[in-house]
């Protein structure tokens, strides 16, 4: 089970300043720049939960879930500019594609635990890579796909900053909700119970396999949602967005936020993008300053930094359990 | 045996071979519905394989294991899980990262139904399941003296607490039939005391097999017991008249007096 903040009343609260210090950001900052990357890392946000779906959920770091992200962002793309689709259409279908791969993948690798499922599913990402480098007529090849009609969401025009930032919130916050949902199920339930003892959960009943590729065909979708609304922001899609980087970069931020936590993935990307815009990182120093926060937070918050902020609350609290 | 009715447990011809070492050569035991049976003998006797062929973990090589009259062969473990079997293991007995409510839950898989969807939008099927899951989890927590640790971590609990947790987790489902892997293996007298009485509660309307190393607890609860050494079944029948046998006092107290 997920750590939930304790009281329905303090989480109701939370929930409320959250939403109005976004909606807030929304109608007040200017910055057209400023407000369209707020947009991008809500995208990308919704990225981090489906890789925490695996991470948090099943106990399996995802290193090709970047797959299922270059499927969205493909679709879209191949959607709108090869086969003249509106832009939710090709949202749709791609991530439609995505769960069919999911679940073909899926009944190949998820057999396979911890080390072994990590790098056979890096490597199917390496194999998505050279598949777009190598079919140029289906994917632009190595120079990748653009030039793209002006980009909406039932009557929303995503290349406008304001309306691309509410329409990534809005997708995340139903994410959230899923997730929620998903999380008090019977389904939540019985995948926790898989990550944490697998043997006992078979001999209560779980099918221990059939949730677990449940769980992967629930994650690819969240993925190539990430994907296909990451393209009005890049106004490109190129095989690199098949690159295991892109995997780590949404991973690092589920670790920094928290992984036992719902909305510590989307902690985790405010983190990883407010930080380099504040500081004007170059994306070296950038690398390196994460991967040395990653370091400390493993090292005195394994549960991610929302754990530190809840151990000082506690303690100030004077709570102790 | 209760003229002709089909009985908890019937298993026939039961081999099982690692390689080559025969871990059990021909047992056969029947379990009557209701009763609450031993299986008993001194280490490497074969104990725990013929639980876990019985419970349906693990496969024979040879012979057939029914329950309730259904062969459970090529019958996965969680869906044995479904026909009312319940389950309490020797090591990986409890869900240690969750607390002692969120045990109770997993173990309620079983008999949940719910959707996500149903999560959800509180629909009327996933609000019977909340009902039945608090009423079970009231009377299991007071079945098995749970209460003042429910919202516990399992892994921090006491040993002899964790024993009674994992039986607890299987009574979840509402087993008609219960199988444990040495209930009293590692626990002192008084926590031993206190798991007979919780076994005595459970017992019952079900059946019961418990697989043990520790006379005394075999001696307190099961009507019948069968004595295993080196893998296949020396004498079954009431636990004061089997420990009077010469192979069992041979076998069993001079392994034990080792």
């Amino acid at each position: 089970m997920v750590t939930a903040i304790p009281f329905p009343f303090a989480r109701i609260v939370t929930t409320a300043v959250v939403v109005a210090a976004v909606v807030l950001f929304g109608m007040l900052v200017d910055n057209a720049f400023v407000i369209t990357l707020a947009g991008y890392t809500f995208a990308f946000s919704l990225f981090a939960l489906s890789i925490n779906v695996m991470l948090g959920g099943l106990g399996e770091v995802p290193l090709g879930q970047c797959v299922f992200f270059g499927i969205g962002a493909y679709g879209a793309a191949i959607g709108m500019v090869t086969l003249k689709l509106p832009f939710e259409v090709a949202l749709l279908l791609s991530m439609a594609a995505s769960v069919v791969a999911a679940a073909l993948i899926g009944m190949l690798t998820l057999k396979l635990t911890g080390a072994y499922f990590s790098i056979v599913s890096w490597g199917l990402s390496g194999v998505a890579m050279v598949a777009a480098l190598n079919l140029p007529d289906l994917t632009g090849g190595p120079l990748g796909m653009f030039g793209f009609p002006p980009i909406t969401l039932l009557g929303i025009p995503l290349s406008e900053p304001r309306a691309y930032f509410f329409a990534c919130a809005g997708l995340l916050a139903g994410a959230v909700l899923l997730m929620a949902a998903v999380r008090d199920s019977r389904f939540g339930a019985a995948i926790e119970s898989v990550r944490q003892n697998p043997h006992l959960a078979r001999s209560v009943g779980v099918d221990v396999f059939r949730e677990r590729l449940k769980a992967f065909t629930l994650s690819a979708p969240l993925a190539a949602l990430a994907g296909a609304l990451c393209v009005p922001y890049t106004q490109i899609v190129t095989p690199e967005v098949f690159s295991v980087s892109n995997t780590v970069d949404a991973l690092l931020m589920v670790l920094l936020g928290g992984s036992r936590l719902a909305v510590g993935p989307i902690i985790g990307a405010l983190i990883f993008s407010i930080i380099p815009y504040f500081f004007d990182m170059d994306p070296n120093v950038r690398v390196l300053v994460f991967s040395g926060a990653i370091i400390l937070v493993m090292m005195f918050a394994p549960g991610g930094l929302h754990q530190m902020a809840q151990a000082l609350v506690r303690r100030f609290s004077g709570g102790a359990r | 045996m209760t003229g002709g009715a089909t009985p908890a447990v019937r298993a026939t011809g039961i081999h099982k071979r690692y390689g080559g070492v025969v871990a059990l050569n021909g047992v056969d035991l029947t379990v009557d519905v209701g009763e609450v049976f031993g299986i008993i003998g001194p280490n490497g006797a074969g104990k725990s394989t013929l639980f876990d062929i019985l419970c349906g973990i693990t496969e024979p090589t040879a012979g057939q294991v029914s329950l309730f009259g259904a062969a459970i062969a090529g019958v996965a473990p969680h869906q044995v899980a479904r026909m009312g079997v319940g389950r309490s293991f020797q090591r990986t007995a409890v869900f240690g990262e969750a607390t002692v409510r969120e045990n109770l839950l997993h173990g309620r898989h079983a008999l949940a139904r719910h959707s996500v969807l149903g999560r959800a939008l509180r629909t009327r099927v996933w609000r019977e399941d909340r009902d039945a899951f608090e009423a079970a989890a009231a009377d299991v927590l007071a079945l098995t003296n749970l209460q003042a640790d429910q919202h516990r971590l399992a892994s921090v609990l006491a040993y002899g607490v964790q024993r009674r947790l994992a039986v607890a987790v299987a009574l979840m489902s509402n087993p008609r039939i219960l199988f444990l892997d040495e209930p009293a293996a590692g626990m002192n007298g008084r926590e031993s005391a206190d798991f007979v009485e919780l076994i005595r509660a459970v017992a019952p309307g079900r059946t019961v097999v418990i697989v043990e190393h520790d006379m005394t607890v075999i001696k307190a609860l099961c009507s019948r017991t069968l004595v295993m050494v080196d893998g296949r079944p020396v004498t079954v029948g009431a636990p004061t008249e089997v420990f009077l046998h010469p192979e069992v006092i041979e076998a069993y107290l001079g392994a034990e007096d080792d």
